[in-house]
């Protein structure tokens, strides 16, 4: 058996320096100059599933992303982590894309680029964090899916179990090939990109491809092709004008059991059941 | 001009996630254990870090020595100590890599490349540092075997080396001068032990001690190129290998004093301002960061020139010097800077001061680096 | 338009409804006011053996209208089925907009059924209204809840957004006459339905003590507890104030917290009475879901620590020499109560 994998990545700028975004009020657009972008973090434990599929299995593993063309960097970054091919999704007119427009264009270009086993794909970005794109690129290519998969095992040839993450629950299912999973990270821990993949990285194919590479219905990209578009964004504020509770850490503690009975909050009464 | 490639931007990239998350977190207790993290060796083999500049074909990863040192810079970043452990074990490859028959390539170099086995190279005695050719170590053939006999002092990796490389008198030539000549000692061989362990003012999370050989015997096979080789061997060694990775080390020292200077005076609010509000602090950023990008030029530098195959050995002593210096006025510069903050333990500072200073005659001190430089400079 | 009316699409648990569900309802009732709207506020609930139950909670949340599907294939959540039925529901029907509570089942549905029905969907929406041409405009959070955007579907129907369980807090207690409940069959959808996953079960984790998101007052730690011992400290605390113990991410990746005990973006949304955050910095992650907290308490070693920007009361100080402190006095203090 020889698996056929896709994984798709997305560029994020990355999520350790959000607290440097800003908004431009006049353009109502969200400032990330000078924060660098990264493979979105959950991806690249999209990318170690497949990986070790086809470290058991055989088979090929190609990352894909939709993105502007400085997103090769984090496409060698995936090559150099072990895919053996790169598609960089890119032309002006996949801009502005809601989550229908970014998942029909992603799975046009899968289309293109070959019959695929299996499509992973993050449960959620960093940054737009919709994680509708799973559901929505399943749906394009008409295949089924499972969203937030912690674990999953071959049960058949054509057949996977796979867990997955529900409120407080775990959910457990059948699901058949081809499929596409969206893995959360639990999952596994990816592996850290070595020397020797960073420089076999650049002798892999990367192939960028166009809106007219992909053979694409020109209403159904971009900002043209989405139903839903943004209107004002902000940063709200959560600042609280805060009081410092100050002395030995026996006054301090003193102190806040004061302000905890004053907002009402007593010991718990020993109820039954409750505690030890 | 000088300028990485993207793959050299990129492996310094992966590089610093490995050790921001397997090093980084850790470097400050295993300083103050005085442990070694021997441990992280199979990984740091698999990552490529230690085996950078070896041959695919001998199990390494093929690079050059640019991007040798940026792992070491990035290692050194964080952990001086676990940085010098796999430079010195580098020396011992670097010393079977360009001299030893292909047999010994063969058998040595995978499972050093990959951090499977540690390697070291035993050159400096009690009587031979800086003067190395007064080693008074013996190697005496008898009976179709080498019998190596003396102590080594001060060697990296004493006590955890699988392969020990030595140099030892094997005789004298018509002029009465000693003729020196390099082994391969495997770790059990009977007779061959380490001593004691030095405790050191930095560098603490390395190994550092002294090896020695009672009557130990040697097949012929074992020894590194030919009978009278040794001073070449050694020199070219420490010169290119040691000096260069010291270079690149004391580098990431500088980094690190860089930015823990930035990101103090970020932090640290005196009389209701941040502290690089003050002028004389910019000052100490703007020294520190001249410091770092002179050392850093330097190296890469010297390095590329290196990996070009071009005469380097006054650029890597320039490197060195300039960075083990610069480390440590800018670690001394920072701990100033940071007032009764510099001197507490919690903060890297201090041990960035202490593992420069202990850095400092490793690779060559900077008398000897001076030497170099003259000699060089005023041959033209 | 002929897309008219809102829907709420409820959710079955094992022990009932979900809350959001209701938290839907309300929203719902308010928006419909707000638009001056005509058609019914009409809760959709599937699942299994939907007794009347089922139908009075909705009611009684402010359903005006209620379409019960019923049927042991949707004992568990599946999403190609559940589209499926919900698909020729909407098209027969034709809403004008769609509210699912942001849950598992939630956040993957919501999406299929906007592909299905080729239109828009907000996702973890934050907040909603209904701007002066009457479309939805629906507040969704980004960047991990440092930015909220403001998210429309102008040319499309129905308008779809998922929210966050929590986040609108209010359930309202609706005195209700009687309300129109249908039974809606899906023999013929099922006859045509090709499923290709099967879904076998749901193990739910264990709870102890309080949920979370039902406790008034929550003892959060962060990285900074530093170790397992002091983290059942922690928990101590907890218990002694009858409240629930929330995390950030680290200590779920060091082991000593719970999954379902993570407070923020990719966690719960919670507003509690009270918020006791220790050794916690403050990253937009954590904070997007503690921020509707009564009051915050702080305590940090760090006088710096972004955490304590949006906090009530800042303390800075050792968490791990405070917490026995506190347990302590506490202790005492609830003798002095009972003698
Ligand atoms: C942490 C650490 C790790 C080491 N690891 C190894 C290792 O792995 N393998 C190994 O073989 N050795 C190792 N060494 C030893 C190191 O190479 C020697 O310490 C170094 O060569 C200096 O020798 P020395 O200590 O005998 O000092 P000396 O040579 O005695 O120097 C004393 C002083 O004289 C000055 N001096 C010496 N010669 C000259 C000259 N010609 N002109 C001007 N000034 C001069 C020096 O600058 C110095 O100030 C290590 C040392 C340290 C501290
Ligand atoms: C403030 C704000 C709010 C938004 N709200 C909405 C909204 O409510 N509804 C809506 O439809 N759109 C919304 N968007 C637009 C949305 O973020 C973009 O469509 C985005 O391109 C894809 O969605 P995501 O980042 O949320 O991905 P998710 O759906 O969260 O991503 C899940 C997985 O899909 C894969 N993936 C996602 N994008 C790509 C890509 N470009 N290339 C390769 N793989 C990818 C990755 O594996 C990822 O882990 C919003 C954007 C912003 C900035
Ligand atoms: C896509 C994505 C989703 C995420 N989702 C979530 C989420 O839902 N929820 C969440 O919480 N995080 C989430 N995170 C992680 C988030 O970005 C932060 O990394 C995390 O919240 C930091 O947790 P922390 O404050 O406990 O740890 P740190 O940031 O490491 O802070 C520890 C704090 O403890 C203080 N401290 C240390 N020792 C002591 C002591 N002895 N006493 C008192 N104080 C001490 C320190 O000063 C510091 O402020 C997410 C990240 C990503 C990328």
């Amino acid at each position: 058996m020889k698996l056929n994998i896709a994984v798709c990545i997305k560029s994020v700028p990355d999520p350790e320096w959000y607290e440097k975004i800003t908004i431009d009020i006049k353009t109502k657009t969200i400032t990330r100059k000078g924060i660098p972008s990264i493979i979105n973090p959950v991806d690249k434990n999209a990318l170690e599933a497949a990986l070790q599929l086809k470290e058991q299995f055989g088979g090929k593993v190609t990352v894909v992303c939709m993105a502007p063309p400085g997103a090769t960097n984090e496409l060698y970054e995936a090559m150099a982590m072990g895919a053996d091919e790169a598609a960089l999704l890119s032309d002006l007119a996949f801009a502005g894309a809601d989550t229908l427009a970014t998942s029909y264009t992603l799975a046009q270009g899968l289309n293109k680029l070959g019959k695929f086993d299996l499509v992973l794909t993050g449960t959620e970005s960093a940054d737009g964090a919709t994680a509708q794109v799973p559901a929505q690129l399943a749906e394009w290519l008409k295949i089924p899916h499972l969203w937030n998969v912690k674990e999953f095992t071959f049960a058949t040839e054509q057949e996977l179990h796979a867990k997955v993450k529900m409120d407080d629950a775990v959910g457990e299912y059948v699901i058949q090939l081809p499929a596409l999973l969206a893995v959360s990270r639990e999952i596994n821990k990816p592996r850290y990109t070595t020397a020797m993949g960073v420089m076999k990285a650049r002798k892999k194919t990367l192939t960028i491809l166009n809106k007219n590479d992909i053979d694409v219905n020109k209403s159904l990209i971009g900002q043209v092709g989405s139903p839903t578009w943004s209107g004002d964004i902000s940063i709200p504020s959560l600042a609280r004008k805060g009081q410092e509770l100050i002395g030995t850490p026996e006054e301090i503690a003193t102190q806040l059991i004061a302000k905890l009975r004053a907002a009402g909050i007593n010991p718990a009464k020993r109820r039954e059941g409750d505690g030890k | 001009m000088f300028t990485f490639t993207e793959e050299q931007e990129m492996l310094r990239k992966v590089i610093r996630e490995f050790v921001e998350a397997e090093v980084a977190p850790k470097a400050q207790e295993w300083d103050e254990a005085n442990h070694c993290p021997v441990e992280l060796f199979p990984m740091l083999g698999e990552m490529g870090i230690v085996g950078t500049f070896v041959p695919e074909e001998y199990g390494g990863a093929g690079l050059g020595f640019v991007e040798r040192s940026i792992c070491l810079e990035e290692l050194a970043r964080h952990s001086a100590g676990l940085a010098i452990t796999v430079m010195a074990h580098q020396l011992c490859m670097g010393g079977i890599l360009n001299f030893g028959s292909e047999e010994q390539k063969k058998k040595y170099l995978p499972d050093l490349a990959t951090g499977k086995k540690i390697g070291s190279l035993s050159l400096t005695e009690a009587t031979g540092g800086s003067n190395f050719m007064g080693q008074k170590s013996t190697g005496e053939y008898k009976d179709w075997q080498w019998v190596i006999n003396g102590r080594k002092c001060f060697i990296t990796n004493s006590h955890l080396a699988d392969v020990d490389l030595w140099t030892v008198i094997t005789g004298q030539n018509e002029k009465g001068k000693p003729i020196m000549t390099a082994f391969i000692i495997d770790k059990d061989t009977p007779g061959h032990t380490a001593g004691r362990t030095e405790h050191k003012l930095g560098l603490c999370s390395s190994n550092t001690g002294d090896v020695s050989c009672v009557n130990v015997k040697l097949s012929p096979q074992q020894m590194l190129s030919q009978e009278g080789d040794g001073p070449k061997i050694a020199l070219s060694t420490i010169q290119e290998v040691g000096r260069a990775g010291m270079s690149a080390i004391c580098l990431g020292i500088l980094r690190g004093c860089l930015e823990e200077s930035v990101k103090f005076s970020n932090e640290r609010i005196i009389y209701g301002k941040p502290l690089n509000k003050l002028m004389n602090i910019q000052f100490t950023i703007a020294e520190n960061k001249l410091d770092y990008e002179s050392a850093k030029l330097l190296t890469y530098r010297a390095a590329s020139m290196k990996d070009k195959g071009l005469l380097c050995a006054c650029e890597f002593a320039l490197a060195k010097y300039a960075g083990n210096e610069g480390a440590i006025r800018a670690a001394k510069r920072t701990i100033d800077m940071m007032g009764g903050y510099g001197v507490i333990n919690e903060y890297p500072i201090g041990r960035f001061l202490r593992d420069t200073l202990a850095g400092s005659t490793a690779g060559g001190t900077s008398d000897i680096l001076k030497v170099v430089i003259a000699a060089e400079t005023l041959k033209r | 338009m002929t897309h008219q009316g809102i829907w709420v699409v409820a959710e079955q648990t094992v022990s009932g409804i979900s809350r959001v569900s209701f938290e839907l309802l309300a929203k719902a009732r308010e928006l419909k006011e707000q638009g001056g709207l005509q058609a019914p506020v009409t809760a959709v609930l599937l699942g299994e053996n939907l007794d009347d139950y089922y139908s009075a909670k909705l009611m009684e949340a402010g359903a005006e209208a209620i379409i019960l599907v019923d049927h042991p294939v949707l004992r568990y959540f599946q999403n190609e089925t559940y589209a499926a039925v919900l698909k020729s529901l909407v098209e027969e029907r034709q809403p004008s907009i769609i509210l699912m509570g942001a849950t598992a089942a939630g956040s993957d549905l919501a999406p299929t059924l906007g592909a299905k029905l080729h239109t828009g969907v907000s996702a973890h929406c934050v907040d909603m209204r209904l701007n002066e041409e009457g479309h939805l405009v629906a507040v969704v959070p980004a960047f991990g809840g440092k930015v909220l955007g403001d998210i429309l579907c102008t040319n499309f129907r129905p308008q779809i957004a998922t929210v966050r369980p929590g986040i609108l807090g209010k359930v309202i207690c609706f005195m209700h006459k009687q309300c129109p409940v249908e039974r809606f069959d899906i023999a013929d959808i099922l006859a045509q339905d090709q499923s290709r996953v099967k879904a076998l079960g749901i193990t739910y984790e264990e709870m102890k003590g309080v949920p979370l998101e039902e406790a008034e007052i929550v003892v959060a730690g962060g990285f900074g507890i530093e170790s397992k011992e002091i983290w059942q400290q922690l928990e101590t605390l907890a218990a002694v104030l009858g409240g629930a113990v929330g995390c950030t991410r680290p200590p779920l990746d060091e082991g000593w917290a719970k999954e379902s005990q993570m407070i923020g973006t990719s966690g719960k949304s919670i507003r509690p009475k009270v918020y006791i955050g220790m050794g916690i910095s403050g990253a937009t992650h954590h904070i997007c879901g503690m921020k509707d907290a009564g009051l915050v308490i702080s305590i940090n070693k760090d006088e710096k620590s972004p955490i304590f920007d949006v906090s009530d009361i800042r303390i800075t100080a050792d968490a791990a020499t405070i917490l026995p402190l506190l347990i302590e006095g506490l202790q005492k203090n609830e003798d002095d109560v009972i003698c």
